[in-house]
């Protein structure tokens, strides 16, 4: 209310402005410059106001106020009336509604400094109620008096401006609206309306009327003396702009509220007053920028103090007089409760523990049942050792070592967490240190170790060892070494027993191929066959009795003998055994020869070397490693392991004949051998051994020993079993019915198994190894077929000596008895007889 | 088919991780750990951790999965959650100063019971007594432990009244079977209801208590070990027709000799200036009360009613008179019985003395003990009484008789001749003095004076060890382990053999001395030798003629073989050669092994080495400290 009815001061102060640009100012201060500028009008226009509504309020005084405070600026800025006045008022145009009260609040309070010292202006002292208490009366005649006063003011005001006069609020015509005529710039008269005085319901005030000019750029008046066009059509004048010098003088003596800025909108100073460059920071804090009062008292609606007026007239209830039945109840039920006992009052304090009752928690006498599967249960304390006695025996105190060794192992890795001591009686023995730790651990132990279920095993080990018969029941089986071999220099690498079984052939690095009595170890004939001292890498007698062919191989030769040992009847049938092939040779020789290059060559040999009996000397390709007869004493194999797709060579000694049954090699062959009475070859390479059908001329089966590099393999006589030898020392006994993996693959050898062997007649099998060593096997095979084959280990034998870490080379049985010839690295062939 | 997802079944569904447990019982990791130790139950081992672990072979701990679903519904865990907020409510009400809220809420807070897990735990008394061995050891730890702000005194008095009431128990019953005094503590085995119980209790010195130790995990431990001991008690002390708990009862001691015997007894007892009749069924329920009181309630007791104490007397001597005659009669039959024997006739089998049990039941009741003040009390009483003697020690008479009078005004009253000659009649039946000093002034004639440790040795062997070697300032035999030495090694064994050794050794050298004599006649002999031979040949053949009649037959020719050298292997190199072949033999069948066979007996091998060795070990050092000590006889 207040407000509005200072709205309506300022706005008839507006009217009484001559100047054009009176919109876009902020009422208090557009008063002020008003007054400044007109000063007597004012006062009578405060006087008119403030009587006007009949009310003495403060923004009244305010006003007032606002006169008096700027009195002195207003005289220091009269020259420039419209120019610096102008500046003001946009420049408060910037700033919100709000600020307004907040200035009013302070001018108010200002105005009260003001008055102290208010006897500058004389005029006020009639009018201000603060200074003189008036009568009600004559505030009363004062107003009735104004009115007339208004309209003379404005009839006399608009007769003098030279701007357009506002028109009167009474007006209601049209044509009344026009104030004058003026001649235009046609020559033509043109009506200059009164101002529009707008009503008091259309009231705008509230309504900023800064910016009158549009949004029209400042830009597009940049050649006229004016900035656009107020609300009446009339030129808003461009504000003087300050010349250089001006500008200057500005920036040396800076004004209050000076802010270098200049107003966008009035293209002015902009200078803000302290207030307002508090209420700015405020903003920018985000602080309240408001006159808000944050401590305001508290209004007590309800309280303690009685009304005159009470909120609620109700009549006090019945229930505040009559006792509660309620509690009634439940005090009864209390004193029910301590009647019959159940509540005892002050009860005698007794621990929690000791009111505890202990009963018979095993009055049922359950029956033990068995514990449930997973449930652990903790194990004991180890019960403690002699060692542990406050007086042990003294070959348990430790040794001044092994105390130091204790000290110095980490308490965690420690065998025994104590020391084992004496004390000569009971009285020395101190506190054990550790007592509260260990048992801690053993909590400890007790709630967080992983427990788990350990089967221990309570079984004589011996009973791990398989049942076997006794080897005493599976006599006979060589267990000593009865004739020892002399004579090799160098190690001896082949040997072989004649079918008779009387005489044995070794051959060794001396490049010698000897023939010893069995029996006395007596060497009966040698023959040096290796040309440039190569050993002879293999010895074997033709298994045909009455021929008494010998095959050895040296290098790269073979050589067929005869030695001169046997009857003549033998010698001579030998010897034509073997020369029959030459004329063999000669018939069908030139057809061969356009056939194919010969894997081997067949040729007598020299005469040195028919004098120590040798009939036929074979030259192959590459180093012959191995002989192997077939059963009936025509072929034979000898294997090569150079030779690729040449390394199995199938000889024919009555035709002089060789054949290469391989197309391709199949890797590096290491043995080759036939079956015992089937058209069967075996051929064992570095991993596996084949077994081709000779004929039908196909791979039957390829056993897989698992083994890195096959030394040696034999089939057993019955053709269905064979065992291998390897280098990486296992020995693998092969069931052909069973699988191509081995059925049992044994590791007894500490070194390289260099030979394999089973013997013709008897169940007995052997192993040679580096080691020095021969096992000898017993192996039977069962007719049965859902029987495995019984393998019992028999006898080691000892007796080589190892020497370049070779021990036993080759190995082969007596033909007829269980008797065994070894050959060794150390020089010597043994007889091993049972 | 459904395609099987992985982690669905097996492992991964019986184990659960700790952290997962703790989840899903929404409890706090301390009171997993508690509502664990009471209920027993222990993280596993899963066979493959990786498999429980769902793939993951990070270091876990597993617990079995239907053990936490079965703590699902426990009791106790929801006492632990109302304790949980007992704890915040009474914070609050301390920290707001509110005193007498404090206190309701302190005597309301919530309790819980741990009865019923025992019962869950232990379904019978015996699978009770099989798991005794750590809460006693536990109990009588904390009896020993001073009392600090972790372990209050009511913690270690309740512990000391429970191990009182325990070695009340078994001396009452004479269960104890085995005693040995380590340098750690004493040892203890007992045989209650055929179940052995061991337990291990400190000497009676201060703890030493480290600090980086959680007492949280053994108070909890002691928790439920005093629960559990006392419901084994509880039915133990019934069986045996005992009232438990033991109170004192003042109505009962009247009647039985009065409240001053009452005292007296339980003074002795405390203070162990007893004498407990070694007739065991005198023993009054009272008595077993006063085995349990601590010394400090008794002493409370003495001092506070010197009225009493002084009326006492007269009765108390009177119980002793009782005792006394009680003493002889036992003392009678037990000499009686020699008497008879050596009357009649030499072997008179006593049917209870014929186990060992009993044996060691009886084994010291003949005896009366005066026990030295040197001596360790707690040992060597209760072992003692549950050998069936009496005991008297000097540190409870010299309390006796000694009273300081500026200390106890009251003990003015009393009159110390009358005590001493009570004194004097007590000691009379005295046959054994304890001592543990290098010398004794003066010695009683008619006492037998020993080392403690002749006790704990004659219990261990079951009869009496000679005096002798146990007598004041004789260096002690070695106290061996009732349990032996865990290895095999017998130190006893090897002290045999070296006296056979040596006896053998003697006869050898006269055999030598034979020998040579023996040699001249045999120039004499050869003749007949050549007899012999013929013999040895007409031997052989009928043994061929055997040995092929046995093959006929199909016997193995190694049995008949074997039998044969059994018969002949009088002769030691032979048999020697037996067991290399029967070595050889063993070495060839470990060619036959599986690998896995293999493995297992290699590891056995192993253990069964290294055991060896250590034996080995031990016995040459034991060799080698006799050779020194002989030899330093022989210098001296």
């Amino acid at each position: 209310m207040a407000k509005r009815k200072l709205a309506r001061a300022k706005k008839s102060a507006e009217k009484s402005q001559a100047s054009e640009q009176s919109n876009g100012c902020r009422k208090s201060d557009r008063l002020t410059q008003t007054i400044g500028a007109f000063p007597q009008h004012i006062d009578d226009a405060n006087h008119e106001d403030d009587d006007e509504d009949g009310y003495i309020d403060e923004e009244a005084e305010e006003v007032q106020e606002g006169d008096s405070d700027d009195q002195s600026d207003l005289e220091a800025y009269d020259d420039e009336e419209s120019a610096g006045d102008e500046f003001d008022g946009l420049l408060d145009g910037a700033i919100s509604d709000s600020e307004d009260e907040d200035e009013a609040s302070d001018e108010m309070s200002e105005y009260d400094e003001g008055s102290d010292a208010g006897d500058a202006v004389p005029n006020f002292g009639e009018d201000d109620e603060s200074q003189e208490q008036e009568d009600l009366a004559e505030v009363i005649r004062n107003s009735l008096s104004d009115d007339d006063d208004e309209d003379e003011y404005l009839s006399k005001y608009s007769a003098t401006s030279e701007a357009e006069s506002q028109s009167s609020l009474s007006s209601d015509l049209d044509d009344s609206r026009i104030a004058y005529y003026t001649t235009g710039a046609d020559g033509k008269a043109r009506p200059i309306y009164h101002d529009i005085d707008p009503h008091y319901s259309s009231d705008d005030s509230d309504i900023e009327d800064t910016n009158t000019i549009g949004n029209v750029p400042l830009s597009a008046y940049d050649e006229y003396p004016h900035i656009g066009y107020d609300i009446n059509g009339k030129r808003i004048m461009r504000p003087a702009a300050g010349t250089a010098l001006d500008s200057l003088l500005d920036s040396i003596e800076v004004p209050e509220g000076w802010t270098g800025l200049i107003d966008k909108e009035s293209g002015a100073d902009l200078n803000l007053t302290k207030e307002e460059l508090e209420l700015v920071k405020k903003i920018q804090l985000g602080e309240n920028a408001g006159d808000v009062n944050p401590y305001e008292n508290t209004i007590e609606w309800f309280s303690s103090k009685t009304e005159v007026m009470p909120l609620s007239a109700a009549p006090e209830p019945k229930r505040r007089f009559v006792p509660s039945k309620h509690e009634a109840k439940r005090i009864m039920k209390i004193v029910k409760a301590i009647r019959d006992g159940r509540i005892v009052p002050n009860k005698p304090k007794i621990r929690p523990e000791d009111e505890l009752p202990i009963y018979d928690l095993w009055a049922d006498d359950l029956q033990e049942q068995q514990p449930h599967v997973m449930h652990i249960p903790a194990p004991k304390m180890a019960k403690p050792t002699n060692d542990e006695s406050y007086n042990p025996p003294e070959e348990y105190l430790p040794s001044e070592e092994e105390v130091r060794t204790w000290n110095r192992t980490d308490p965690a890795d420690r065998e025994k967490n104590y020391l084992p001591q004496k004390f000569s009686s009971l009285r020395t023995v101190p506190r054990y240190e550790d007592f509260v730790r260990e048992r801690f651990e053993r909590s400890l132990d007790l709630y967080l170790a992983p427990r788990v279920r350990k089967n221990k095993l309570s079984i004589d080990p011996d009973s791990l060892l398989p049942k076997l018969p006794s080897p005493q029941d599976l006599r006979p089986f060589p267990i000593k070494c009865s004739v020892t071999y002399r004579g090799h220099k160098g190690r001896v690498r082949a040997v072989s027993v004649d079918p008779s079984g009387l005489w044995l052939a070794t051959g060794g690095d001396d490049a010698t191929v000897r023939i010893w009595e069995v029996l006395t170890g007596r060497e009966i004939w040698k023959a040096s066959v290796g040309d440039d001292n190569e050993a002879v890498q293999s010895v074997e007698w033709s298994p045909a009795r009455d021929s008494g062919i010998l095959a050895a191989s040296a290098g790269e030769k073979i050589f067929l003998c005869l030695p001169p040992i046997f009857d003549d009847e033998t010698e001579v049938k030998g010897q034509e055994l073997l020369a029959a092939g030459w004329g063999y040779a000669a018939q069908h020789g030139p057809a061969e020869q356009v056939n194919k290059e010969q894997p081997c060559k067949w040729t007598k040999p020299s005469t040195n070397l028919t004098s120590q009996g040798v009939d036929v000397v074979i030259m192959c390709r590459q180093t012959v490693k191995q002989i192997a007869w077939h059963r009936r004493g025509d072929y034979f194999t000898s294997v090569s392991p150079e030779g690729a797709n040449m390394a199995v060579l199938v000889h024919q000694v009555s035709k002089h004949n060789t054949q290469s049954p391989f197309r391709k090699s199949k890797g590096i062959v290491q043995r080759a051998q036939f079956h015992p009475f089937k058209p069967i070859l075996y051929v064992a390479t570095q991993r596996y051994v084949r077994i081709y059908d000779l004929s039908t001329q196909s791979l039957t089966k390829a056993l897989q020993p698992g083994a890195r590099w096959l030394s040696s393999f034999d089939i057993h006589p019955r053709g269905d079993n064979v065992i291998t030898g390897s280098y990486d020392k296992r020995v693998t006994w092969h069931d052909l019915d069973l699988s191509t993996k081995p059925y049992r693959t044994l590791r007894y050898h500490s070194r390289a198994v260099r030979d394999v062997r089973f013997h013709s007649r008897l169940s007995l099998f052997c192993s040679a190894s580096d080691d020095g060593y021969i096992n000898v096997f017993h192996g039977t095979v069962y007719d049965d077929l859902l029987r495995n084959p019984l393998l019992v280990p028999l006898k080691v034998l000892k007796g080589h000596t190892v020497v370049q870490s070779l021990g036993v080379l080759k190995v082969e049985w007596h033909p007829k008895e269980a008797w065994l010839f070894s050959a060794g690295a150390d020089g010597t062939a043994k007889l091993w007889t049972s | 088919m459904r395609i099987k997802k992985k982690h669905q079944v097996g492992a991964a569904k019986n184990f659960i991780t700790r952290t997962q447990a703790v989840k899903k019982l929404q409890l706090s990791l301390a009171d997993f750990r508690r509502i664990c130790i009471f209920k027993g139950i222990f993280p596993r081992a899963p066979r493959s951790a990786k498999k429980a672990n769902k793939g993951s072979t990070a270091p876990t701990t597993f617990y079995y999965t239907k053990d936490i679903q079965y703590l699902l519904h426990e009791p106790v865990i929801q006492r632990f959650r109302d304790h949980k907020v007992f704890a915040r409510k009474l914070s609050r009400a301390l920290g707001r100063g509110d005193v007498s809220d404090a206190k309701r809420l302190d005597e309301n807070r919530p309790r819980y019971r741990l009865d019923k897990i025992v019962k869950e735990r232990y379904p019978t008394l015996l699978d009770a007594i099989r798991d005794l061995d750590d809460a006693l050891s536990m109990l009588f730890l904390f009896a020993a432990m001073p009392a600090s702000d972790k372990v209050t005194a009511r913690v270690t008095e309740d512990a000391e009244n429970l191990c009182n009431q325990w070695m009340a128990y078994v001396a009452r019953e004479r269960l104890l079977r085995k005693v040995f005094v380590s340098i750690k503590g004493v040892y203890y085995e007992a045989d209650i209801k055929g179940q052995e119980v061991a337990w291990l209790v400190p000497f009676k010195f201060p703890q030493n208590v480290p600090t980086d130790i959680d007492f949280r995990i053994m108070l909890t431990f002691l928790e439920f070990y005093t629960t559990l001991l006392q419901f084994v008690l509880y039915r133990l002390y019934t069986d045996a027709g005992i009232v438990y708990p033991p109170k004192i009862d003042s109505a009962r001691a009247h009647g039985v000799g009065g409240i001053a015997a009452y005292v007296m007894e339980s003074k002795r007892e405390k203070e162990s200036l007893v004498e407990i009749s070694n007739a065991e069924k005198a023993i009054t329920e009272s008595e077993m009360v006063s085995r349990a009181q601590t010394i400090s309630t008794v002493l409370n007791k003495v001092n506070d009613d010197p009225g009493t104490e002084g009326k006492a007397e007269p009765v108390a001597h009177d119980k002793d008179d009782e005792e006394d005659e009680q003493v002889t009669e036992t003392l009678d039959k037990f000499t009686a019985l020699p008497n008879t024997d050596t009357v009649t006739s030499d072997i008179i089998p006593q049917p209870e003395d014929t186990s060992p049990e009993e044996v060691i039941k009886t084994l010291l009741s003949p005896f009366t003990f005066y026990i030295g003040r040197e001596v360790p009390l707690d040992i060597v009483e209760l072992t003692i009484l549950a050998l069936g003697g009496t005991v008297i020690s000097e540190s409870v008479l010299d309390g006796y008789l000694h009273v300081d009078t500026d200390a106890v005004p009251e003990a003015a009253e009393v009159d110390f001749d009358a005590r001493q000659r009570e004194v004097d009649v007590l000691l009379r039946k005295v046959t054994h003095q304890v001592c543990d000093r290098p010398a004794l002034a003066s010695k009683v004639p008619g006492r037998i004076y020993v080392q403690p440790q002749w006790i704990f040795d004659s219990l261990n062997r079951g009869r009496l060890m000679p005096v002798d070697e146990y007598a004041i300032g004789a260096t002690l035999p070695p106290h061996l382990s009732p349990w032996g030495d865990g290895a095999g090694y017998d130190p006893e064994e090897v002290e045999m053999a070296d006296e056979v050794k040596e006896v053998e050794e003697e006869e050898e050298e006269e055999e030598e001395e034979e020998e040579e004599e023996e040699v001249e006649d045999q120039e004499d002999e050869v003749v007949e030798e050549a007899v012999q031979v013929d013999e040895d040949e007409e031997d052989e053949a009928l043994e061929h003629q055997r040995e092929l009649e046995a093959e006929a037959k199909g016997i193995m020719y190694s049995s008949t073989a074997a039998s044969k050298k059994r018969k002949r292997g009088d002769e030691k190199p032979k048999k020697s050669a037996e067991q290399k072949q029967a070595e050889e033999e063993k070495e060839l069948r470990k060619i036959m092994m599986t690998n896995k066979q293999k493995k297992l007996y290699n590891q056995m091998q192993y253990g069964i080495q290294k055991k060896e060795t250590r034996k080995e070990a031990l016995k040459t050092k034991r060799r080698k400290l006799e050779k020194n000590k002989q030899h330093k006889k022989r210098v001296l």
